[in-house]
């Protein structure tokens, strides 16, 4: 197929979604179901016409159409298939079709599961869904298009090819799962629109979403992870996470999204938080269309900016559409969304819910003022400041221990109030766990947020671990259950509580991980041939320096031994300096690019990267940081998602 | 020859897609929308408070929750609940 039918497809689909909104609008008038069935299968080909014109663009990337500009671009000869698929969220036309084309995968899965379900709501769920897709087919088909063809001075036999940073196989999962978070929000924020046109907000809509909120969020996290796990591996510059606005433009979104399925957990069982729960639903899906903006829109620069572009007055036009449309929505309808009830003590798990969806929010805000004051400022004062680490540092890691400290109180917490012999019976183990670790921690020499981190850990720890035997406990005393089927049963009967206890065990693990920061150890130093040197209680030796061509790359090669102070063998690390595009005869496209090798245990990495090679002298130069605990970072990761899985699977009762 | 094959392609998938979206429209009249009938609303609230029981029941088997709230607040659900089966029983 040529890429005609694509630009052809892609018009269809906007064809259709005109016709959607129109024809579910009039249902709504005029009550007629043969309209709301047209209007469902209109949206169904939306849907499907998105879908051909993705397809059509993965496959004129795979056989390499130069004819089309964005294949010229962002693919060449050499690029290996996994990475011209991958290539279709690598620029700008195509990660905007590829965001569309994941919202009509979700749009499509939300109208078939709901085809005989929620005939109050679906409606106007579906007008939001296909609005949302109609501004992303307003992008691909008249901003930017993906088909757009090769123009006359952009002529390249062989491609323009990949960014080498881009590739990566982490780099080919993490935007996709990143998306699958940003889009997925989509889907609840549609239900909480339709739910205020429809003045249903009972905690019934709440329910109808919880799945599709906790699915949205897994991936949301696992995209962070994925990019932090990338920017570790790939970038070389030892760390995971260094406040780039592209990572906040993840992040804001992830903060209001966990504060929301914290509060919709309120909702559902007491049908408060009405407004609040509206408020959040909208704020996270608005982040995620303004980190798209911030990501594609080329308003800041950062390692993420990979383009520049003209769609930023259009992407926030829209972000301010939502806003106003959807706050707007929601003051006329502030007298449907009061709740009949309200907190009865402060020392309830209402209140503990309420308390860290406050501070999570104001995470988000001094995320987005750190983020924006750059641009702020230079729309101001015509000059850029930047606002770097120490300040989202200085901020954001009291208030994150906060939340971790709140991680493990919520949870000691009853609903409605919690009686002072409860408060101390619950609270008196996790707090002398906590306050022995930090005294031990005190006594070997750690000081400052080190010493709050840990023991918060450590009391977050004894929570979990306390509410998981006491419930184990429970059982064996009701049902003389063994301890292993009272687990078992225990989780699957309550998979949404154990499944969250579990992801706040993954967050103490990100914590231990990130507090090993505060340890670091780097040095740069230039090694030939059989020299050593010593960094951190190792020592490098530089076994060999080779050199070797690959099909898309010239590579020089270290081979460094290392070994401990007393001569035990540690491991070999063998970082390369490559050059991509090196066939090239223009010097200028040729890209120089370091692949580090990481040595990593659950104490510590050490992290190797040739940052430049001199060829005549056969000297390497060589960067070794090590980095204690970043293994946890990871672990925990997993723990989130393995907790977050066991909250999604399906109640039997459901 | 591609353009042309991928027009006629173009216009069969329209075409089929056309007459799958207008099916619903040679229908007979179907009447007015079912909306969310009262009776699932009422019977998913229901649903919903017997979790909330039997978390609350969990909560005091555990012991993180002393006699006199488990029982006043296991009063007052048992009340919505009842609210709402006679509610139904009336359907």
């Amino acid at each position: 197929m040529t890429p005609i039918a694509g630009g052809a497809a892609l018009n269809l689909a906007f064809g259709f979604g005109i016709l959607t909104i129109l024809t579910i609008f009039f249902y709504t008038r005029n009550g007629d179901q043969r309209l709301y069935l047209t209007g469902q299968r209109l949206a169904l080909g939306v849907s499907f016409f998105v879908f051909l014109a993705t397809f059509i663009l993965a496959y004129q990337l795979i056989i390499s159409n130069f004819d089309i500009d964005y294949v010229a671009r962002y693919t060449s000869l050499e690029t290996p298939v996994v990475y011209k698929i991958s290539a279709l969220w690598a620029g700008q036309s195509g990660s905007l079709l590829f965001w569309l084309f994941i919202l009509s995968i979700y749009a499509t899965v939300v109208i078939l599961q709901n085809q005989r379900k929620h005939h109050g709501l679906m409606p106007w769920v579906i007008i939001s869904l296909v609005i949302v897709q109609m501004f992303f087919l307003v992008l691909t088909n008249y901003v930017t298009n993906p088909f757009k063809a090769t123009e006359a001075d952009f002529i390249v036999a062989n491609g323009n090819g990949l960014n080498p940073l881009l590739q990566n196989v982490t780099m080919a999962i993490h935007p996709p799962t990143l998306y699958l978070g940003f889009v997925g929000f989509t889907v609840p924020f549609s239900f909480g629109i339709s739910a205020l046109v429809n003045r249903d907000t009972s905690p019934l809509w709440i329910q109808s979403i919880r799945r599709w909120t906790l699915v949205a969020w897994l991936f949301l996290s696992m995209g962070i992870i994925l990019g932090g796990w990338w920017a570790y591996r790939e970038l070389g510059w030892g760390g995971y996470w260094a406040w780039d606005p592209v990572e906040n433009a993840s992040f804001m979104p992830w903060l209001t999204a966990t504060a929301f399925v914290h509060s919709i957990i309120i909702q559902e069982k007491k049908d408060m938080l009405r407004v609040w729960n509206m408020v959040l639903i909208i704020l996270t899906f608005t982040l995620c269309i303004f980190g798209t903006f911030l990501t594609r829109s080329g308003v800041m620069s950062s390692v993420h900016s990979f383009t520049a572009s003209s769609l930023g007055p259009i992407f926030l036009a829209f972000v301010f559409f939502i806003l106003i449309a959807s706050f707007g929505l929601m003051y006329t309808r502030m007298n449907d969304l009061r709740s009949t009830r309200r907190m009865e003590s402060f020392t309830s798990r209402e209140s503990g819910f309420l308390f860290n969806n406050m501070v999570f929010v104001v995470m988000c805000f001094s995320v987005f003022w750190g983020t924006l004051f750059p641009v702020i400022s230079e729309a101001v004062r015509g000059t850029k400041i930047t606002v770097g680490p120490p300040f989202f540092n200085q901020i954001n890691i009291p208030i994150g221990l906060i939340l971790l400290g709140l991680t493990g109180v919520g949870p000691l917490l009853a609903w409605r109030r919690t009686g002072k012999k409860n408060l101390i019976r619950n609270f008196t183990f996790p707090i002398l766990t906590g306050l022995s670790s930090a005294i031990v921690l005190l006594i070997i020499g750690y000081r400052d947020y080190v010493v709050i981190s840990f023991s918060l850990g450590a009391f977050v720890t004894a929570t979990i671990t306390t509410e998981f035997i006491r419930g184990i406990r429970a059982r064996n005393k009701k049902f003389k259950e063994s301890p292993f089927t009272a687990l078992k049963m225990m989780v699957s009967k309550n998979r949404s509580r154990y499944g969250g206890y579990v992801v706040h065990l993954g967050i103490v693990f990100m914590f231990i991980g990130f507090t090993g920061h505060a340890f670091d150890k780097e040095k740069e130093f230039s090694l030939k041939e059989g020299e050593t040197e010593h960094v951190a209680g190792y020592e490098f030796e530089l076994i060999q320096l080779s050199e070797s061509e690959r099909p898309n790359h010239y590579a020089w090669i270290s081979d460094l031994r290392v070994t401990k102070q007393n001569g035990e063998f540690v491991t070999n690390l063998h970082p390369e300096k490559r050059v991509y595009f090196h066939r090239n005869p223009d010097v200028n496209r040729r890209q120089p690019h370091s692949e580090l090798d990481i040595y990593s245990t659950l104490n510590k990495d050490i992290y190797s990267i040739f940052s430049a090679v001199d060829t005549e002298n056969g000297v390497a130069f060589i960067k070794i940081m090590v980095n204690p605990l970043v293994r946890w970072v990871w672990i925990g990761g997993f723990i989130l998602v393995f907790g977050t899985l066991i909250a999604l699977w399906p109640r039997r009762d459901s | 020859m591609d353009v042309i094959g991928d027009y006629g392609l173009i216009l069969i998938f329209f075409v089929v897609a056309v007459i799958f979206v207008l099916q619903p429209l040679l229908l007979p009249y179907l009447g007015k929308p079912v909306v969310e009938l009262d009776i699932n609303v009422l019977k998913r609230k229901k649903l919903l408070l017997y979790r909330q029981i039997k978390e609350l029941e969990m909560e005091y088997e555990i012991g993180n929750i002393n006699d006199e709230d488990f029982h006043s607040h296991r009063a007052l659900l048992k009340q919505e609940v009842s609210a709402i089966i006679t509610a139904l029983d009336s359907k």
